[in-house]
């Protein structure tokens, strides 16, 4: 029951009261302007963006590339892995 | 009243508002126009009683919240009536005044000026969400009617350009929307309008241009993205949207803005090429797929289709699938440039074919298509035949079964085309003046031939004939000197794969490839004899000693004196051409070998006869690809590996920048290949890294090389030596960090996938960054505290140290690493934890020494970010306990923020003890 209740609660909808005249508060809300124009304006060091917000050029690193060889980039690392591959491979199936 | 019920009504659902607006059209009318029919309510509530209910209403919007669709349903409507409106007092007015300069006054009017006098006021409210109704209103409005009263149009411009630079980013995204729509119109106004030296109007889209780059919100730019006019010179500024930093903007340019620009044949071909390959290989799913579909959807339709819906509209059907489109679209994206090797004409063609099973279906590749070859078509053929054999686990090889013709015809297509390109280049060698035509003719045949031997390296050879025919052709296009590079490695790749891949196939590959080697390298020969007669018995013996013709021995030769300095220099040109193209030929062999060079007989007469002598050569081109033969075979040797490891090193110390790397790598790589002795048993050789990965202000692209060289030395686990991999590891997290680095974004691209990767991978790597974390953090808070103030702003410049020491607990997160046996996203609340728990260790351990206050200060906060696991061993957990516990006794620290972490880690180990103990008294009771 208690997790109903709250379920209730939250799905209330907003709904903007037309009818009522205004209390003093929200007309407080609505027509209080701002002290001066500093307090609600970007701050002007957050006028320019160095990177104008743009991306560095992606240089796509890839697992690929940190597995294979400069040289050889078709064979895979390597042929000393090769050799012991049996070994690990027992390991990793213990 | 009724407004105000209509209002209530309308906040609720935008499906009423058509109905609603029209009611409310009808008391508006009844208050507004003579009564048709006196009616008792209008009498005493007329035209102003109707606006000040109206703007009453619009106001009780103003402070609602964001959140709450109520507010937007509210101002939609408000816009729409106030159109509505609009149109009908206009109606009423009749057509005479519709091309008057002056809008007439009617009660619509009336009404907009009030509802807008009313709120202008409120776009420098004191409250956020009160600007934020304000202004969405206002540019609503706006962007809903045809005309405004133009005294009252320059308030509203004026108040929205304020908001631009309002400290909320939802307020400039509305701002931006009203304002977009009017740097719109008045570029337009502008061409037909004789007053056009207004500086202000042009300043208002120069403005929003300047937002567009710079506003700190993804939001507004994006809403500016799609809302800005696409004009000539607003175009660049929208398409370089392409790489913003935010994936939904760099979307929208793909998804919204390009779709809506037209024909994409208006870009110029650079930009077309930009725009495919920063979105296709662009780092955010979303935006490749985006792509795709423009690729595959839009820019095929704007060349296969009729052409006519220019508007940006999409044609309701995609038109039938057109060859000739294909050609057309291919030709407009320069085939020729994009569709080199990691060019991006590929991955556009991969998702092509993906998205596209019509045309997948529709292709046919007769005789008659392979007779006439353009660059366009054999890429085509070459593109269907990849996405055929990779995609869809072998669905799609049927297709290509039906549609490619078999081995043996294919090898008579390549060989006409190679004809065809060898002419060609003959040709154009042997004219003085060879004009662009010719000269771009080559370069599509070349593409030509490299496509069709890309679609021959992925055949079947198991039908004999046909696997003769292709190794035939192939072994004599190779003992052909003017072969170009790209077609000689693709042919060589082509025939490593038609030999068997055992050993005896590798031995015979290699006596194949030398026998064209010899071939090329008696051209030289040839020649000469054609040249001079008479000298035989000389250049016979010369051609035996194949390979030990460098010019400069030529040259001290007295022989050679009748020929002029002239010929002789052509003559030296010409040998060196050869060498190169030799040793070239051998390159691309080498790096198709795995066995050992000793077992190879061929092998080894190459390395003496060829490449020793090159590496001694004195024309430097000759010598540098000698440099990179010499390491391929030291990658079968390892003796060989190690008489040459000074020879590398030195040519790294002295070589230029190019050739820095070029050793570097062969280092790497023999490294790699021969294990980490090599490393040990030569201490210079580890300097060598160091330097490298340090010699970033003269060589970013040295020090690019190196980050990438040692990061593979470190996950391949090359390096196991705990001092090397410490000192190597310690110095990338240096570099990563480092200022000096922050242009460099290979060295930090790289290191931003490489140190997560490393890391969580094996607790070893853990506990190897544990161990140097707070050497490296040490390096770090020097470096930070060498920055001159003054010069730049630290904050801009590097990550501030708490950042750096949450990114190496983040690292060193034991949770995070991958553990044999247990999937990565498996819950990890019970995973041992020593890896964290001797950070703590070290980090107890400096804030006893004489470190200063102010680095104690940035250090002993992580130990509150750390993770104390139950399931760690025993013993650290309860030295750790007593250690800590001690530090809070003599009370160590003098900050609150060092405090509250030593508490907290206090407070863990404390309840995990008491555990432990409770298991004890449970034991031995």
């Amino acid at each position: 029951p208690e997790t109903a209740a709250r379920q209730r609660k939250e799905k209330e909808p907003f709904e903007i009261d037309f009818a009522s005249p205004l209390d003093f508060k929200m007309a407080e809300t609505i027509f209080t302007p701002a002290t001066s124009n500093a307090t609600i304006s970007l701050a002007k060091k957050d006028w320019k963006s160095k990177t104008r917000n743009l991306l560095p050029d992606d240089k796509h690193f890839n697992s690929q590339q940190l597995l294979s060889l400069f040289l050889k980039p078709k064979a895979r690392m390597s042929s000393r892995r090769a050799r012991f591959g049996s070994k690990i491979g027992a390991f990793g199936n213990a | 009243t009724q407004i105000c019920a209509v209002f209530r009504d309308a906040q609720k659902t935008t499906a009423t508002h058509r109905k609603l607006v029209v009611n409310l059209r009808k008391i508006h009318e009844t208050c507004c126009y003579e009564p048709t029919r006196p009616n008792k309510a209008s009498n005493d509530f007329d035209e102003a009683d109707f606006n000040n209910e109206f703007t009453r209403c619009v106001l009780r919007v103003m402070p609602v919240k964001k959140s709450e669709g109520a507010g937007e349903k509210i101002i939609r409507f408000a816009g729409l009536f106030l159109r509505h409106a609009n149109d009908k007092d206009n109606d009423l007015l009749g057509e005479n005044d519709v091309d008057a300069s002056t809008m007439p006054e009617t009660p619509s009017t009336r009404l907009t000026t009030q509802v807008m006098e009313a709120v202008l006021p409120l776009l420098t409210s004191k409250d956020k969400f009160v600007r934020f109704r304000s202004t969405q209103l206002i540019s609503h409005i706006i962007n809903s009617l045809d005309a405004i009263d133009d005294e009252l149009f320059q308030k509203l411009r004026h108040g929205l350009l304020k908001r631009i630079r309002d400290k909320e980013a939802m307020v400039r995204s509305q701002a931006v929307l009203g304002l977009g729509r009017l740097a719109g119109n008045q570029v337009e106004g502008m061409v037909n309008s004789e007053d056009s030296d207004d500086d202000v109007e042009t300043g208002l889209l120069e403005r929003l241009l300047e937002v567009l780059q710079n506003d700190p919100s993804a939001d507004v730019r994006r809403s500016l993205l799609v809302n800005l006019p696409i004009l000539p010179n607003t175009l660049p500024y929208l398409l370089e949207r392409a790489r913003d930093q935010d994936p939904a903007t760099r979307r929208a340019v793909y998804s919204r803005l390009l779709p809506a620009l037209g024909d994409f044949r208006h870009l110029s071909l650079s930009m077309r090429e930009k725009l495919l390959r920063w979105g296709l290989r662009d780092r955010d799913e979303n935006v490749r797929k985006a792509a795709g579909r423009l690729f595959r959807e839009r820019w095929i339709e704007d060349c296969a289709g009729d052409g006519q819906p220019e508007d940006g509209e999409a044609p309701a059907e995609p038109a039938a699938p057109s060859i000739e489109g294909m050609l057309e679209l291919l030709e407009r994206i320069d085939i020729v440039n994009s569709g080199v090797e990691n060019g991006v004409a590929l991955e556009a063609m991969k998702g092509f074919w993906e998205g596209r099973p019509d045309y997948r279906d529709a292709m046919e590749f007769n005789d008659h298509y392979w007779e006439t070859l353009s660059a366009e078509s054999v890429f085509i053929a070459r593109s269907f035949n990849d996405f055929c054999r990779t995609k869809g686990n072998g669905k799609y090889e049927a297709l290509l079964e039906e549609k490619l013709p078999e081995v043996t015809k294919l090898a008579f297509f390549l060989e006409r085309y190679l004809n065809v390109l060898i002419e060609a280049i003959r040709r154009v060698n042997s004219q003085e003046n060879v004009g662009d035509d010719e000269e771009e003719d080559t370069v599509e045949q070349e593409f030509i031939v490299e496509q069709l031997l890309h679609i021959v390296l992925t055949l079947d050879y198991s039908d004999e004939v046909g696997r003769r025919k292709m190794f035939a052709l192939l072994r004599q296009a190779l003992s052909i000197p003017e072969l170009p590079d790209e077609v000689t490695k693709l042919t060589i790749d082509v025939l490593r794969d038609i030999c068997a891949p055992d050993t005896a196939g590798e031995k015979e590959f290699c006596s194949v490839v030398l026998e064209a080697v010899a071939d090329v390298h008696d051209t030289i020969a040839d020649d000469d004899s054609a040249q001079s007669d008479g000298e035989d018995s000389f250049h016979s013996a010369r051609s035996e000693a194949s390979g030990d013709s460098t010019p400069t021995k030529n040259g001290k030769n007295g022989k050679n004196s009748n020929l002029s300095e002239e010929e002789a220099r052509e003559k030296a040109v010409k040998e060196i051409m050869i060498n190169m193209k030799c040793l070239h030929i051998v390159q691309c062999m080498l790096s198709n070998v795995q066995g050992t060079l000793q077992q190879n007989d061929h092998l080894v007469a190459m390395l003496n006869n060829l490449v020793v002598p090159a590496v001694r050569s004195h024309e430097a081109p000759v010598r540098e690809r000698g440099l990179v033969c010499l390491g391929l075979c030291s990658l079968l040797d390892r003796p060989l590996a190690e008489e040459n490891l000074t020879l590398f090193m030195h040519f790294f110390s002295k070589g230029h920048a190019a050739l820095q790397i070029t050793a570097l790598q062969i280092l790497t790589d023999i490294l790699n290949v021969h294990g980490a002795q090599l490393l040990s048993a030569n201490p210079t050789l580890l300097k060598v890294y160091v330097r490298a990965l340090r010699s970033g202000s003269r060589n970013p692209e040295v020090q690019g090389a190196a980050t990438l060289a040692v990061s593979k030395l470190l996950l391949g686990r090359v390096v196991t030596d705990q001092e090397t991999a410490s000192e190597l590891l310690k110095t990338l997290i240096v570099a990563y960090f480092d200022p000096s680095t922050a242009g460099n974004q290979s060295v930090r691209q790289a290191l931003n996938y490489f140190l997560p990767v490393f890391c969580f991978s094996r607790t070893e790597n853990q506990d190897l960054m544990t161990s140097v974390a707070l050497d490296a953090l040490h390096a770090l808070y020097n470096v930070r505290e060498g920055i001159d103030d003054d010069d730049m702003d630290v904050g801009d410049e590097m990550a501030s140290l708490n950042t750096i020491g949450a990114c190496l607990v983040d690292w060193t997160d034991p949770r995070k690493c991958y553990t044999p046996g247990i999937p990565m996203d498996a819950d990890k609340k019970n995973v041992n934890g020593d890896v964290h728990l001797d950070f703590a260790a070290d980090i107890l351990e400096k804030l006893n020494s004489n470190f200063t206050k102010e680095e104690k200060k940035v250090i002993a906060p992580l130990l509150g970010k750390l993770y104390v696991s139950p399931t760690s061993s025993e013993e650290k957990i309860r030295n750790l306990y007593e250690e800590v516990s001690s530090a809070v006794e003599e009370n160590i620290l003098s900050d609150a923020t060092s405090r509250n972490a030593l508490y907290k880690i206090h407070v863990s180990l404390g309840k995990i003890v008491n555990q432990l103990g409770e298991q004890d008294k449970m034991s031995t009771s």
